[in-house]
């Protein structure tokens, strides 16, 4: 379970402060595949950032009981002057994974074929999302935490992992509804530094669209 | 991470930490010297030319016998990988958190481990280096080193000592980008002065009271008592480096921890 309780984020600006999250309060439960839409600059990137870890509240708690991937977008956690099978050497090491099957995987899956033994700064950014996307099913995270960019679609790569995912928590933080519809079976819309939660997500989705 | 409701157990963060740190220092080899095998051998070279250059500077300044090649080698040279080291650390932290700003999404990658695998590859550097430079000295005529354990200590207390300056140096660049060039700047105009080319007793008294007050100083009085014994006459206190040692890693500790609530990762 990852579960945010009354989390507010601001950031100091030349004079005041930019309040992005006005007390967010969310559950997402394992194996959970949730989509959250947003404008942009409705505080997308800074929610994926504060339910990765990767940035603390500046109040309010996070709980987190499952293993839940870094924010996987598209310049995300990589070194940008390594090869891509270097940059899956060093995550397979931080996650505690073993590096040589990591590297297969992402050699079977990713598609990147010799770019994979290229810099990362070489990639187009649908190469960059599918190594990042690659290497986080070769983790194998009970949630994996995606942040726009997302290269799926009806490719051979898109459905491969739209199988993966089947097995996997999701939670989506993107501005595409058809993304959602694709991939989701539960909707959030992030708008006024608030999350609000639909069961249905035709609702959603028209909530969004009225925004 | 705030208030995960399962609280991991110390041993665990440890062993995460080791992990990390581990898979940083590969990483960084990776970046600095290419992934060709050779391009390893550069951190034992490039130390090893600077050194022998000063010597030879040195040498050709008085007579140029073998003997006074030797004994500046042996002084110079040896003691020169320790400077390299203080200012290869204090340099490189202007750097570290921007060349590794894209790690930072891994919530388990914190910005002092960063510094710990860049500061783990100087050391073992500089460490290999001197093992190589003391063993051609011993070949070359001179005299088995008194202490070599005193040397090593020395060189730990080096790492140390750049390495909370190095803290507080990357906390303050992530607020202000200009401490880059003063760093630079400060470090060249320490080389006359942090005891890399003077014994303390070679001064009169009152350049000595002044000297000892740089903390570095002391580390080369105890490195040269390491290698000379009773032919060197060596002043330090530990007690005065062990301050310079705690205060600024605490300082950069706290630094760095406020610093990665502030830094934007894109």
């Amino acid at each position: 379970m990852l579960e945010l309780l009354g989390v507010e984020k601001s950031y100091p600006l030349l004079a005041g402060r930019k309040h992005v999250l006005r007390g967010v309060n969310a559950t997402f439960r394992r194996g959970e595949r949730v989509g959250v839409l947003g404008r942009n600059g409705s505080g997308k990137s800074t929610l994926v950032r504060i339910l990765g870890g990767v940035e603390a509240p500046t109040h309010g708690t996070v709980r987190r009981s499952m293993s839940v991937s870094w924010p996987i977008g598209m310049a995300a956690g990589f070194q940008p002057a390594l090869s891509g099978s270097d940059n899956a050497r060093f995550i397979a090491r931080i996650y505690d994974r073993p590096v040589k099957e990591t590297v297969e995987f992402v050699e079977s899956f990713a598609e990147l074929g010799e770019y994979l033994r290229m810099p990362v700064n070489t990639y187009s950014s649908g190469m960059r999302s599918r190594l990042g996307l690659a290497i986080s099913l070769a983790v194998e995270f009970d949630c994996f935490l995606v942040d726009e960019a997302l290269a799926v679609g009806d490719t051979k790569f898109g459905r491969a992992f739209g199988a993966r995912l089947q097995r996997a928590g999701l939670i989506l933080v993107t501005h595409q509804p058809s993304l959602v519809r694709q991939l989701c079976t539960r909707a959030a819309v992030l708008d006024q530094g608030t999350l609000t939660f639909y069961e249905d997500i035709d609702e959603a989705l028209a909530t969004y669209n009225s925004l | 991470m705030s208030g995960a409701s399962a609280r991991p157990l110390l041993i665990d963060c440890a062993r995460q930490q080791v992990r990390v740190i581990g898979a940083l220092v590969i990483r960084e080899m990776h970046t600095r010297f290419g992934r060709r095998r050779l391009g390893y051998l550069w951190v034992f070279l490039e130390p090893l030319l600077l050194g022998a250059m000063i010597a030879l500077i040195h040498g050709s300044h008085g007579r140029f016998s073998g003997e006074t090649m030797r004994a500046t080698f042996e002084f110079f040279a040896i003691g020169y990988i320790l400077f390299f080291k203080f200012r290869g650390i204090i340099n490189r932290a202007t750097t570290t958190i921007v060349a590794n700003r894209g790690l930072l999404y891994h919530r388990q990658v914190t910005l002092p481990d960063l510094f710990y695998a860049r500061h783990i590859i100087e050391s073992v550097a500089c460490t290999g280096v001197l093992v190589i430079f003391v063993i051609a000295a011993v070949a070359l005529g001179g005299a088995v080193p008194d202490s070599p354990m005193q040397m090593i200590w020395a060189l730990g207390l080096m790492l140390l000592l750049s390495q909370g300056i190095a803290l507080m140096v990357g906390a303050v660049t992530t607020e202000w980008e200009g401490l880059e060039r003063l760093v630079h700047a400060f470090s060249y105009v320490m080389l006359p002065f942090c005891g890399v080319f003077f014994m303390v007793e070679w001064l009169p008294a009152w350049m000595q009271e002044i000297v000892l007050w740089i903390p570095t100083v002391h580390i080369f009085e105890l490195l040269r008592e390491g290698q000379f014994g009773d032919r060197v006459k060596a002043t330090y206190d530990l007690g005065y480096l062990a301050g310079w040692i705690l205060v600024p890693h605490l300082l950069g500790l706290a630094g760095l921890r406020l610093a990665r609530q502030r830094i934007g990762l894109e």
